[in-house]
């Protein structure tokens, strides 16, 4: 609805209220607790590390003079003063301190203060109508300040008295108090006011309980996460989300363009930036993008190409976990071929054949099931054959990988988005072996987690967002939000499973399975489009946000991956429910969903069966996008508590206190 | 970085600190008797990121002390700072940029301090798996002379050092076999002051009893040995006078007491917050199961069933 028809849907209006932060006025940043970000950045840049995490503290400390005021009054709202009183005494700041971080936070609201559209509307035309307008806030600034934001956000008429807010008047709009004064401020009756806010509670069921009528917007909340995840890390993403919030203010939040727009851009942003900052740093012989992580990666640098003539050719290069181990394959033992078949799974031998590459002689039909087991013993009945079509099928890796120029002398940088390496320091022995060292390889990888330790002795790696050096919750995090990640930087294709042989010019041969291409049509695709445009916004320093590929660093990176991954908002949750995640040696079946379901009995649930629950999640699915859906339910809700509390990493808040 | 048969945390270590921010480092790794191959196969995957000239690598034919081995590495460069990087440890990427601007602020510092986290984790079979980590106590007040000489308060990789305090106060003493670095930190913490960064940019890993005893470290494979050789050095300093009149060997045993009675305190304190945590939380418990009794039926019965399981 237009200003105009909600004013005129309500004729006998003489005083219009309006609720001022996110209805009337809002920050350039998505929410309103990284303002506090803002401010940490400026104090570390100004007056150095001793204001590192202050952000989160103050978090922290006005959730603690909140709790010291209802101790005495619980009607009451608190001032910037009591939250700087408690932040003084968590930071043990001295008084100049606290003055000075009371005068930065109000000089950073004012600088990031923007009219908020719809609200600017309507007040301009109740203006234009001679109808009255009152700002009624819940805050702990005082009116000065919320006149100070509102001249600075291009409401240059607001004086004193158009302000009523919480902190002077003993009392909330959402407890009602504020209501009541508000009216006898007012000096008309209910029936003649209108009030427009973006709170159900405050904004609506208490003016509503005294007569007055209400107008709900809530179009500002929607890049809200989690207040308590605040930190200067956060700000490239939360930049770009609040661009996005203005652009998509007039339509439906377009959660493939956020994602593509935001998270994903981002990590592609990075992985270029990576590669051109080791290409300053040595001479290469080759850049080689991974299939299918790397794919988008490839496009932009493809692109970037086009106007940079110094950037050099890169291959997008089909490699596998499946495919780079069996052509590893030298001999078939009790102890490897696990490998080739998953404890839970049941194939039939035909299936079994195509996993190989090579006939099996077996007593079973080619259509029988069979289980893990007995289908580990047919392929070490069948060890030789097993073995040789392995080392065809290294014939043609090899022949590809030359062909791609991977076998090239000097060193390779091959890109992807992680996690343990193991993969590529499975390229790397066969690379190596082959040329007999003349070619080396470097893994430059979104994230590694711990398990990447060992692959260190094979293959130089660097984790640009993530090492195994954060810490152990970093880590778990880290596991948690994978499958995430690699559902949404992909490539409109399959995952390789074979090549082809010199005569066909050693093409990879790729699987395509219908969820995934189901998911790429409805989803991940658009996701993708997104991520290219921005990607390569950012790099080149164009993007509607401001934050150029400069901005994001490592740490940057891993608070967009976990602002997304980790916090995600309930329409993102939702509309990843769509995609599952294929992970069999041969790229068949139907996958696992992403977004795991709850247990279908959430009553009868036992504790017990709570660590069995976690390592599927952590393992098969995206744990934390599975634990928001889980919270949102009401029979699941304890589950997913639980296991907040057994294993505090997956709780909500990832900004650690200082 | 003093190294034995460790390849494996030898690669995480090094990797440590090429990840760093500041790039105007220099590593020198002192390969103390162990096998040469070992050590080449994984400095030769490092240098294809950094070139041959950051990385040099010592070949001890037999193994030394490890203070002797730290002499050795130091002795072979002569740039203006220099840390003791243990291969089993790591560091944050930016240590070193914040340990080196740390200095620039504080000309007199003999020693920069970051803030330390000790990761617990257990090494087997090649495979590291961290079980968990917590803050490692360190403070200004840890810092200082009057702390030190009751016992050492920090691990080598929290520690950034100016080279110039090697010619002031003389290497580390390399006779002795273990505690040599706390022998070193009072000499060098009396000529210049030790600066704390609390940002925790360190890490201190060690290794479970369940790790394998190769990867051991040697504060939890050798106490026995710390303490003979605590006891050695205390009595060594029994000849030399503080200027209060104590002598150093006396004052040496003096503050260790006075910190065990003040630990002692402080395990008591957490001991005595975490029971009255424990009572809130039972507090927590009732109100929840007044609120929703079916769930609490439910914790019951699981209790109930833990509690037989462990019958």
């Amino acid at each position: 609805m237009s200003a105009t028809d909600v004013l005129d849907a309500h004729p006998k209006v003489t005083v219009l209220t309006v609720d001022f932060f996110d209805t009337m006025v809002t920050r350039r940043v998505a929410q309103p607790t990284h303002v506090f970000a803002v401010i940490e950045e400026e104090l570390v840049s100004q007056h150095g590390s001793r204001w590192r995490g202050v952000a989160v503290e103050r978090v922290h400390a006005e959730h603690r003079a909140r709790v010291a005021a209802a101790a005495t009054d619980a009607l009451r709202d608190i001032t910037i003063d009591e939250i700087a009183d408690q932040l003084a005494e968590l930071m043990k700041l001295n008084q100049a301190e606290r003055d000075l971080f009371v005068r930065s936070e109000k000089a950073t609201e004012i600088a990031l203060a923007q009219p908020v559209p719809a609200g600017a509307a309507m007040v301009n035309e109740a203006l234009s109508r001679g109808i009255r307008v009152l700002i009624v806030s819940d805050n702990y600034m005082p009116t000065s300040h919320l006149v100070a934001m509102a001249h600075a956000a291009g409401y240059g008429w607001v004086t004193d008295d158009d302000v009523l807010v919480s902190c002077e008047h003993g009392g909330f709009k959402h407890n009602g108090v504020l209501w009541n004064v508000a009216l006898g401020v007012a000096g008309v009756p209910a029936s003649q006011i209108l009030h427009i806010g973006d709170d159900h509670e405050a904004d609506q069921v208490q003016p509503s309980k005294l007569g007055i009528a209400t107008h709900i917007d809530t179009r500002m909340r929607r890049s809200h996460r989690d207040m308590r995840n605040t930190s200067p890390d956060v700000l490239p993403l939360s930049l770009i989300e609040a661009t996005q919030r203005d652009a998509m203010y007039d339509s439906n939040w377009d959660v493939a363009h956020a994602l593509g727009d935001g998270l994903v851009g981002m990590v592609v942003a990075a992985q270029i930036a990576d590669v051109k900052n080791v290409l300053r740093q040595r001479d290469l012989a080759g850049i080689h993008f991974a299939a299918r992580d790397g794919w988008l990666a490839h496009q932009v640098w493809n692109k970037l190409r086009e106007s940079d003539v110094s950037l050099p050719e890169a291959s997008y290069t089909a490699f596998s976990r499946s495919v780079i181990w069996r052509a590893s394959l030298t001999e078939l033992t009790p102890a490897n071929v696990g490998r080739f078949i998953g404890d839970d799974e049941e194939l039939t031998v035909a299936r079994l054949e195509r996993r190989v590459g090579c006939s099996l002689s077996s007593l079973y039909r080619p259509d029988e099931l069979i289980d893990a087991q007995a289908s580990r013993a047919v392929l070490l009945e069948n060890d030789r054959e097993v073995v040789a079509a392995a080392q065809q099928l290294r014939q043609r890796v090899l022949g590809y990988f030359e062909k791609q120029g991977l076998l090239k002398p000097g060193h390779h940088v091959v890109v992807d988005l992680g996690w343990t390496g193991s993969t590529i320091a499975d390229m790397a022995d066969l690379i190596t072996d082959t040329t007999n060292g003349a070619t080396t390889i470097e893994a430059r990888l979104t994230g590694m987690y711990w398990d990447a330790i060992p692959n260190r002795m094979r293959v130089s790696m660097h984790g640009y967002a993530m090492s195994e050096f954060e810490s152990l919750d970093n880590n778990l995090r880290l596991l948690g939000v994978i499958k995430l990640l690699e559902a949404l930087v992909t490539a409109p294709h399959g995952s390789v499973v074979d090549f082809a042989d010199a005569a066909q010019d050693f093409q990879p041969m790729l699987v395509e399975t219908q969820p995934e291409l189901s998911a790429y049509e409805q989803l991940i695709g658009k996701v993708g489009q997104s991520a290219i445009t921005s990607a390569l916004a950012l790099l080149q320093g164009t993007h509607a946000s401001g934050v150029t590929a400069e901005d994001i660093t490592g740490t940057e990176l891993w608070a967009a991956i976990m602002q997304v991954g980790h916090t995600p908002r309930p329409e993102e949750v939702e509309a990843l429910r769509i995609v599952r995640h294929v992970t069999s040696i041969d790229h068949e079946g139907e996958g696992t969903p992403l977004v795991a379901a709850a247990p279908a009995s959430p009553k009868s649930f036992r504790q017990e069966q709570l660590p069995g629950l976690y390592d599927e999640l952590i393992h098969g699915h995206w744990m934390q996008g599975s634990l928001r859906s889980w919270w949102s339910a009401d029979g699941t809700r304890w589950i997913a508590d639980e296991i907040g509390n057994i294993w505090p990493s997956t709780k909500v808040q990832w900004v650690p206190a200082p | 970085m003093r190294t034995y048969e460790r390849p494996v945390l030898l690669a995480r270590a090094i990797a440590s600190v090429q990840n760093q921010s500041f790039s105007d480092w220099e590593l020198i790794i002192v390969n103390n008797g162990g096998n040469p191959a070992e050590v080449e196969a994984v400095v030769s995957v490092a240098r294809t990121t950094t070139g041959t000239s950051k990385i040099t690598v010592l070949h001890l034919p037999e193994r030394v002390g490890m203070e002797e081995a730290s002499n050795q590495g130091l002795r072979a460069t002569s740039s203006e700072y220099f840390a003791i990087h243990d291969d089993d440890d790591s560091w944050r990427p930016t240590f070193l940029e914040t340990a080196v601007r740390t200095f620039t602020e504080h000309h007199d510092a003999a020693a920069v301090l970051m803030g330390v986290t000790r990761v617990h984790e257990t090494f087997k079979g090649g495979k590291v798996w961290p079980e968990f980590h917590e803050k490692f106590p360190l403070d200004d007040s840890r810092l200082t002379y009057e702390r030190l000489i009751g016992g050492n308060t920090f691990p080598p990789i929290a520690a950034l050092f100016r080279r110039s305090i090697l010619d002031a106060v003389g290497y580390f003493d390399s006779s002795l076999p273990v505690l040599g670095d706390w022998e070193f930190n009072l000499r060098a913490v009396r000529h210049g002051g030790f600066v704390f960064f609390p940002e925790r940019l360190a890490n201190y890993h060690t290794r479970t009893p369940e790790s394998d005893r190769a990867a051991g470290n040697s504060i939890t494979v050798g106490e026995d040995l710390h303490l003979r050789v605590k006891k050695e050095l205390q009595a060594r300093w029994d000849s030399e006078m503080e200027p209060h009149g104590v002598s150093k060997g006396q004052y040496s045993r003096d503050v260790e007491a006075e910190v065990a009675i003040a630990e002692a305190k402080l395990q008591a304190e957490i001991a005595e917050a975490q029971r009255a945590q424990s009572q809130r939380s039972t507090i927590r418990r009732l109100a929840g199961a007044v609120r929703d009794p079916k769930r609490a039926i439910r914790a019951a019965v699981h209790q109930v069933r833990v509690l037989a399981k462990r019958r």
